[in-house]
């Protein structure tokens, strides 16, 4: 029978709600359903007027609110989630910082060109300090100060990961276990993907254009930044990251279930995956 | 409903979230809203301060509070933590919103604490609206109303959106009677409002 919040005051309501477990499964309960009528409180003497009895019902709500949300902001996964985020942010702010910087310093020198300096950012900037005014040599110092935070906040992510996700991140490392975790909305989420899902996570963009106009599928995602696929033959990475998407769905798994890194498991993947990335 | 200078309003007495302001009115935009879209397009719908409205897919909770303005009280679920933060900033705000955490598929977790209401106000961004309209609408007063906003990309993007829309009223005809609808257009495309009442003799979903 479900039971109404009022009826045992001394219990919490997440308690209430998840004595109520039978009837989550099996909605509407067997014995059918009565909505609670807020009058019985009236008639058991726990509340004068409806007034009364809305306004202790929102306090409670509130409170239980306040709870349950930060249980939920709480979970390691979100904290991960948030510093990925803001670490892909300062990389496209680095991007798009260092793209006018080298616009800029073109006016000062003309022969200058991001061409021939090659693509690493920190060079890039290094070499931007020979001219330009007080102003300019700020801004550079601080796409310099941006790259420095970048890595700081990539090593952190990479450290907390390793020891959130043992197994994920031994397959395919720190930072790509954290945003695939980040992308799939929690490591519980990853954990429940097929391996397929996994193996597009990231490419939603390919997949849905592939869905809706029939282009070709993608083959990969976010774990294209995987070295061993990235740097397989072009012919063999669709085959790589299926084998590599199918030992992530495992590895989360053991993660999520287990919380123990699994040697034996990283080992016999480690060779798997190898043996996809051979010509046959 | 109340206009002011052609703007539709509702009747709180100060900006909660941003909104302008009119003469006392808080402005309700329907490029915002999706309730107050169909406002725009309905003019039929009525809300009166002795009503009681359950909530499903609160978000940061503005359309809750303007709803709030017109009802008595508004029992307002949404799962998601970061938009949940929001909708409990306005709740503390405003006396008639009470705010569940909770997952709308899942009335059993919040049915001890939800009375019956007269409207039951769906906008939730799932696959299964349509199966979620049906497990809620148990809350249902006799003679209540069901709006539901039918996000047709939730439920398929590959499909056309005309052809999401028939398979969901196709399958709320299991339980409620279709009075009437409208697709959003232009303030939400793809997007479509279901108004629908309790079918006296409901089946079993």
């Amino acid at each position: 029978m479900l039971r109404y919040w009022f009826e045992r005051l001394d219990d919490s309501p997440e308690d209430i709600s998840t004595r109520n477990e039978k009837e989550r499964g099996n909605w509407p309960p067997v014995e059918g359903f009565t909505p609670l009528d807020w009058r019985t409180t009236v008639d058991r003497g726990l509340f004068g007027t409806r007034q009364e009895y809305l306004s202790f019902l929102r306090t409670l709500c509130l409170a239980w609110g306040e709870r349950r949300l930060s249980s939920a902001l709480q979970e390691g996964d979100e904290r991960i989630l948030r510093m990925v985020q803001t670490l892909d942010e300062i990389s496209g702010m680095i991007d798009h910082l260092t793209g006018r910087l080298v616009d800029w310093y073109g006016t000062v020198d003309p022969t200058f060109t991001r061409k021939d300096q090659g693509v690493q950012e920190r060079a890039l900037l290094a070499r931007m300090k020979g001219g330009g005014d007080e102003i300019f040599l700020s801004c550079v110092e601080e796409g310099e100060h941006l790259l420095s935070l970048r890595n700081a906040l990539s090593r952190e992510v990479s450290l907390q990961a390793e020891a959130s996700y043992p197994n994920c991140s031994a397959l395919v490392g720190g930072l790509v276990a954290a945003r695939l975790i980040a992308r799939a909305g929690g490591l519980e989420r990853l954990a429940r993907m097929s391996s397929a899902t996994i193996q597009v996570l990231g490419a939603e963009n390919a997949l849905f254009s592939h869905l809706h106009t029939g282009s070709s599928p993608p083959k990969h995602g976010i774990i294209y930044q995987h070295g061993r696929v990235h740097a397989a033959p072009r012919n063999l990475r669709g085959r790589v990251a299926r084998v590599l998407a199918g030992r992530v769905a495992l590895a989360a798994r053991l993660d999520y279930y287990r919380e123990t890194l699994d040697r034996e498991f990283v080992k016999g993947s480690q060779e798997r995956i190898n043996r996809a990335g051979k010509r046959t | 409903m109340k206009w002011l200078e052609g703007n539709l309003v509702s009747p709180g007495g100060k900006s909660l979230y941003g909104e302008r302001m009119c003469a006392g009115y808080r402005v309700w935009d329907p490029r915002r809203s999706k309730l107050a879209a169909l406002i725009v397009k309905d003019p039929d719908l009525d809300f009166t301060p002795e009503m009681q409205a359950l909530y499903l897919g609160g978000g940061h909770g503005t359309t809750v509070s303007h709803l709030a303005d017109y009802l008595e009280v508004v029992y307002a679920v949404e799962i998601a933590p970061r938009p949940f933060q929001d909708l409990l900033r306005l709740s503390r705000g405003q006396e008639n919103i009470i705010p569940l955490m909770a997952d709308a598929g899942d009335p059993a977790f919040y049915a001890p604490f939800v009375e019956r209401v007269d409207l039951l106000y769906q906008d939730v961004a799932h696959p299964s609206q349509a199966e979620i309209a049906l497990r809620n609408r148990y809350f249902l007063k006799p003679g209540g109303t069901l709006i539901l906003m039918l996000k047709t990309a939730c439920v398929d993007s590959t499909m056309p959106p005309e052809q999401v829309f028939t398979e969901a009223v196709g399958k709320l005809q299991h339980g409620y009677r279709i009075v009437r609808t409208h697709w959003l257009d232009p303030y939400f495309p793809a997007h479509a409002a279901i108004v629908a009442m309790v079918s006296s003799t409901p089946d079993r979903v």
